[in-house]
């Protein structure tokens, strides 16, 4: 084949334009939706007419995305750090993590805008979306180091700190700016979703909101399309860093793993404490929250006042009531959505091992569905999909996929290039090697792209019923908005975190006793 | 109490560091500051506001109005408690469940739409001119506002079920594509955007078939009403002054579109429309935010329909006749 | 020329407990090197061996028992750069060059770099990678990757010198080169060495003594002294000296 031939980047270009060509033919036509998806040229046009409107807008959503990039990301290098050097800090902050993670920024965002001000709702919201991928990265990269070199220095009496600077970080850094690579569009999306509702008057996302009344999607796509771009900026100039260092970080030859001397003696009593304090943590610091921005009783619920409100009042059985019908119709759109999400991830990561131009091409799309505001894409995904299951099925796989896509594959470009040339020496194809190989040896990638995808799905769910179906959590959330219902404002919240965390923590015992047979180490 | 400033006060200086202008100050020399939370994002709904400061009728009341703008996830009652803002514009049937539901200490002290804007939209193709007309149809209802299509419908002795309503989230594309069959949104301002896109629109206020009830109502607390009365009722004079010149003056929305409308992405075009729209909404022999006993016996009457108890201690208008 | 008392264990055992079974590695080993003496520890896998190496080094702590590595406890030894050791495998840092690799143990112990730049240099001529210096690991072959981890081995000039399987990933010939030079390098450090090996001519090659080790506990099995004259050259490997005594390893490995 003559394409064989080009160089990969150039087959990747060929792909994107025979995608834009694609998508401007679809657009001239109106074939999509009634001319809902309108083609680029009519995007770029707008672009351009409206320019003048734009730079205002971009400077300010470009300042709250990336002062929240830099305190999201610095908090989330050392708490990786502190969790790496004194494990038991990671185990105490697990509910605390994971908490923040599944947070849906459609529940706090009103509480955000209601207790902070300025730009400090934007930067908070922009944090949040890089603390979880970027504090993860890093526990992964501090953790799967290789165990020779840190023998080295440990062998001339170095500390924790001496492995810590002198291998641990070097070595991590491919996966630091692979985190740092997902929490660049996390933070731009972030502030833009702020921006939507905190009413302000600059940023894109405030653009974006003022826009929508308008019913033109050439507007709305050319807004959105902005964000990415800032979005893309900030993720190739990682990308390509993480590029610059990877072919001297893999290690050289493939490491004889030495089981981990692993910390099993620890009594009972000891885990015990410790799984009570890595639930109690994220109480703690909610109480500390509400004393810390001095929010009145009515607006900011304690656990306690939830508790009162869902069972000592007496609306109380009817607010549980509301809340369990919402669960049952979420729920399985959950289970389904994590499913598709992860299975999505999953074959986009092998597939970028077989057709890796055709994955190269794919990423500007992949790009957009992560920057791209969900709530501009609401009406041609409506017209698409219609209100029900595909719609909320979709919206889901593209809140998931993609922090577990980059996670999955750097799990199979870090496996050992020696260990690959076993199998293909029998004449194993590609697909054999990925059997043998590649999939096993990046397993626990694939558990930590599992443990990515799960809380997000309900996050996922909840923003297609807030946006198109109307039904469960993410109506209840809405409306409860609308009767001025702290209370079931704060319990969604809540519960979301909570079925989230149970979720992460099933994925968390699944993960350890299949590594355990295996004798792999977790990236947890 | 004191304690609850110092924390603010520390959390509003590390925000400091990072904050845009949101807001727009007019300092004058012996001024007393005064800040109002708006309800939506800067378009003409708040045109008689942004003349009045321009023109500088707040400061010639001795206030220093700081105007805060609204956005979806900003729950103007909610800045209230919060004590973030003296006074706020609101939906009333919210605002009235608040005092009932939760205890929230507000008065409602006037009302900037005599007749609430908000109707259900739907294209002259299809048209849909009545809640009966509804039945068996797709509305697409901000989640905010189902209570109010909830009500209308209960008024009209049409089941709830009887109708489709799914969320709508700002865009009337769907509508214009026929995806839904109605929206409710303000009928100020959507027809003139489904007309920019070719097709013609037909709407009803919600008002016209038994949902009557005031919007944008002028809401304070009472520690406000008690502390801050004069500065309420200077408020109320200034902004009313500010309305009326805005109706008489047809030039004012077009020449703030770089300024108060800069930027927010939609048209002057449609702020022009908009302003013309909701005059009549607005205007009362009275005086614009005047509320009359019979209207607010009506509002009380609508918010009944929905199982909302309101009643007449909720409404103080006792400020309005001191203008 | 060297001082102290070299590397003594007492009674060291050492038990690893998985999945409610205990595995003895080491079951009550006493073993003195002499200073300058160069040892070899050779046995089947799972003979304790590379457990002695790493309890001698600090990476792990005895369940029972004393070492000392010149009167000091292994980490206060390590921790005085008095140590130096080369792994199986050379787990150079593919980020840094073989310079910087070699520099290693000297950003560990706070040591300044720049000023033992000439040692490294000199080092790396010793080992015969002038011209290297450079170079990442990943552009090197196996023997000279091998050779960078001698030259950081004894780049802190060690008193006590630790070698676990250094040539054990190279083949016979390079082998038998390096083991030459091996010699050389450590006759003019003088440092007292512990192998550990699985191949018995290079113990012969090498040692002033060999332990042969047994499994399951590990334990001696019996001690070997090898009295060849140094220096040993190549011509050594056809000594009919040199075949009596693998004879004799070989038979104490089968257990005679």
């Amino acid at each position: 084949m003559a394409t064989d031939r080009m160089p990969g980047w150039v087959r990747g270009l060929l792909y994107t334009l025979a995608l834009l060509v694609l998508w401007e033919g679809v657009g001239q036509l109106r074939l999509v939706a009634g001319g809902a998806l309108p083609p680029p040229t009519a995007i770029a046009l707008r672009l351009f007419a409206d320019w003048a409107d734009y730079p205002n807008h971009i400077l300010a959503t470009i300042q709250g995305a990336s002062i929240g990039f830099v305190i999201g990301n610095a908090i989330a290098l050392a708490a990786g750090v502190l969790f790496v050097l004194f494990p038991v800090t990671s185990r105490v902050a697990r509910g605390l993590n994971v908490a923040i993670y599944a947070l849906p920024p459609i529940a706090i965002s009103p509480i955000l805008v209601l207790t902070l001000s300025g730009m400090a709702p934007r930067v908070v919201l922009a944090a949040i979306g890089c603390y979880f991928v970027t504090m993860t990265a890093t526990v992964v990269g501090l953790s799967q180091t290789d165990a020779r070199a840190v023998d080295v220095v440990k062998a001339y009496g170095g500390s924790k700190w001496a492995v810590l600077r002198l291998v641990q970080w070097r070595s991590a850094l491919p996966s630091i700016l692979s985190g740092l690579r997902i929490a660049a569009p996390n933070a731009v999306l972030g502030a833009i979703l702020a921006e939507f509702g905190g009413g302000g008057r600059w940023g894109l996302g405030v653009y974006l909101l003022g826009s929508l009344g308008r019913g033109e999607p050439d507007r709305l796509w050319g807004i959105g399309l902005m964000a990415t771009a800032i979005a893309a900026f900030a993720y190739l100039a990682f990308a390509v860093a993480a590029n610059a260092i990877t072919g001297t970080t893999q290690a050289v030859t493939v490491p004889s793993s030495v089981a981990k001397a692993a910390d099993r003696d620890r009594p009972v009593w000891q885990n015990a404490t410790i799984a009570a304090a890595s639930v109690a943590l994220p109480f703690g610091v909610w109480m500390l929250l509400i004393w810390a921005l001095g929010v009145p009783a009515m607006l900011a619920k304690s656990p306690a006042g939830l508790f009162e409100y869902l069972f000592l009042m007496p609306n109380s059985p009817v607010a549980q009531e509301r809340l369990l019908a919402a669960l049952a119709q979420t729920l399985p759109m959950t289970l389904i959505g994590m499913v598709a999400g992860l299975a999505m991830a999953l074959g986009l990561a092998l597939a970028s091992q077989i057709y890796p131009a055709i994955v190269r091409a794919f990423m500007p799309i992949a790009l957009v569905t992560q920057t791209m505001p969900l709530v501009a894409l609401t009406p041609l995904l409506v017209l698409m999909l219609g209100r029900g299951y595909s719609l909320i099925l979709w919206v889901t796989i593209s809140v998931t996929f993609f922090p577990a896509f980059v996670t999955m594959a750097q799990g199979l470009i870090l496996v050992p290039r020696a260990a690959l040339e076993v199998p293909r020496a029998y004449g194993a194809g590609i697909l054999t090697q990925l059997r043998l190989v590649s999939l096993p040896a990046s397993l626990p990638y694939l558990f930590a792209a599992t443990r990515l995808t799960v809380p997000r799905a309900l996050l996922g769910v909840m923003i297609a019923e807030w946006l198109a179906t109307g039904t469960g959590l993410g109506n209840l959330l809405n409306q409860s908005r609308g009767y001025l219902d702290y209370g079931m404002i704060w319990t969604v919240a809540v519960v979301s975190v909570l079925i989230s965390v149970a979720f992460y923590q099933i994925v968390v015992v699944v993960e350890h006793r299949v590594l355990d047979r295996l004798g792999m180490a977790s990236t947890n | 109490m004191s304690l609850t400033v110092n924390r603010r006060h520390f959390l509003s200086l590390a925000a400091a560091g990072a904050s845009l202008p949101l807001t727009s100050r007019i300092a004058f020399g012996q001024t007393s500051p005064f800040t109002m939370q708006a309800a939506w994002i800067n378009d003409a709904e708040f045109a008689g506001y942004f003349l009045a400061i321009d023109r500088g009728y707040y400061a010639d009341e001795a206030l220093d109005l700081t105007y805060l703008s609204g956005g979806p996830d900003v729950i103007p009652e909610s800045t209230l408690v919060a004590g973030r803002a003296d006074l706020a514009l609101t939906t009333p049937d919210t605002t009235i469940k608040a005092i009932t539901d939760q205890g929230a200490p507000f008065k409602i002290v006037g009302a900037q739409y005599q007749k609430n804007p908000i109707g259900i939209v739907s294209l002259a193709s299809n048209p849909i001119t009545s809640p009966q007309d509804l039945v068996g149809k797709t509305l697409a209802v901000p989640p905010v506002n189902v209570i109010s299509v909830e009500a209308m419908l209960a008024i009209n002795g049409i089941e709830r079920s009887a109708v489709n309503i799914v969320p709508y989230a700002y865009d009337p594309t769907p509508l214009i594509q026929g995806e839904i069959d109605a929206s409710l949104d303000f009928t100020t301002n959507v027809p003139y955007t489904i007309a920019q896109a070719g097709a013609e629109a037909t709407s009803f206020l919600l008002y016209d078939f038994g949902f009557t009830i005031y919007n944008d109502t002028v809401v304070v607390t009472q520690e406000a009403l008690a502390e801050k009365r004069d500065q309420i009722v200077a408020f109320l004079r200034a902004s009313r002054r500010g309305w009326e010149e805005n109706f008489a003056d047809p030039d004012y929305v077009p020449s703030i579109a770089d300024t108060w409308f800069a930027g927010t992405g939609r048209s002057i075009e449609n702020e022009v429309y908009f302003n013309q729209a909701q005059q009549p909404l607005m205007e009362t022999p009275n005086g614009i935010f005047s509320m009359s006993e019979e209207d607010i016996e009506a509002n009380i009457e609508a918010m009944a329909a929905v199982g909302i108890t309101a009643t007449r201690e909720m409404f103080d208008t006792t400020l309005l006749e001191e203008i | 020329m060297t001082k102290g008392s070299g590397i003594t264990l007492d009674r060291v055992s050492r038990n690893f407990d998985s999945r409610g079974r205990r595995v003895e590695a080491l079951r009550e080993v006493s073993l003195a090197c002499p200073p300058g003496s160069l040892t070899a520890l050779i046995g089947p896998s799972g003979c304790g061996k590379s457990t002695i190496l790493r309890l001698c080094l600090g990476l792990d702590t005895p369940s029972s028992g004393s070492l000392a590595l010149n009167g000091l406890s292994p980490a206060d030894a390590t921790r005085a750069g008095m140590t130096g050791v080369a792994f199986q495998d050379a787990a150079l840092l593919p980020w840094r060059s073989v310079q910087a690799n070699v520099a290693l143990p000297l950003d560990v112990l706070g040591h300044s770099v720049s000023a033992h730049a000439s040692k490294i240099a000199e080092l790396l001529d010793l080992v015969g990678l002038k011209g290297f210096e450079k170079s990442l690991p990943g552009e090197l072959s196996g023997g000279m990757r091998q050779r960078v981890a001698i030259a950081r081995a004894l780049v802190t000039a060690p008193e006590v010198l630790f070698l676990d399987e250094p040539f054990g990933a190279l083949d016979q010939i390079l082998r038998r080169q390096m083991n030459i030079e091996l010699q050389r390098i450590w006759m003019e450090t003088g440092a007292t060495t512990l192998l550990v090996t699985h191949g018995i001519d290079e113990a012969v090659f090498l040692a002033d003594r060999i332990i042969v080790m047994a499994s399951r506990p590990g334990r001696i099995a019996k001690i070997i002294d090898v009295d060849l004259p140094r220096p040993r050259d190549r011509s050594m490997f056809g000594d009919p000296r040199f075949h009596a005594l693998e004879r004799e390893i070989a038979e104490a490995l089968d257990g005679h």
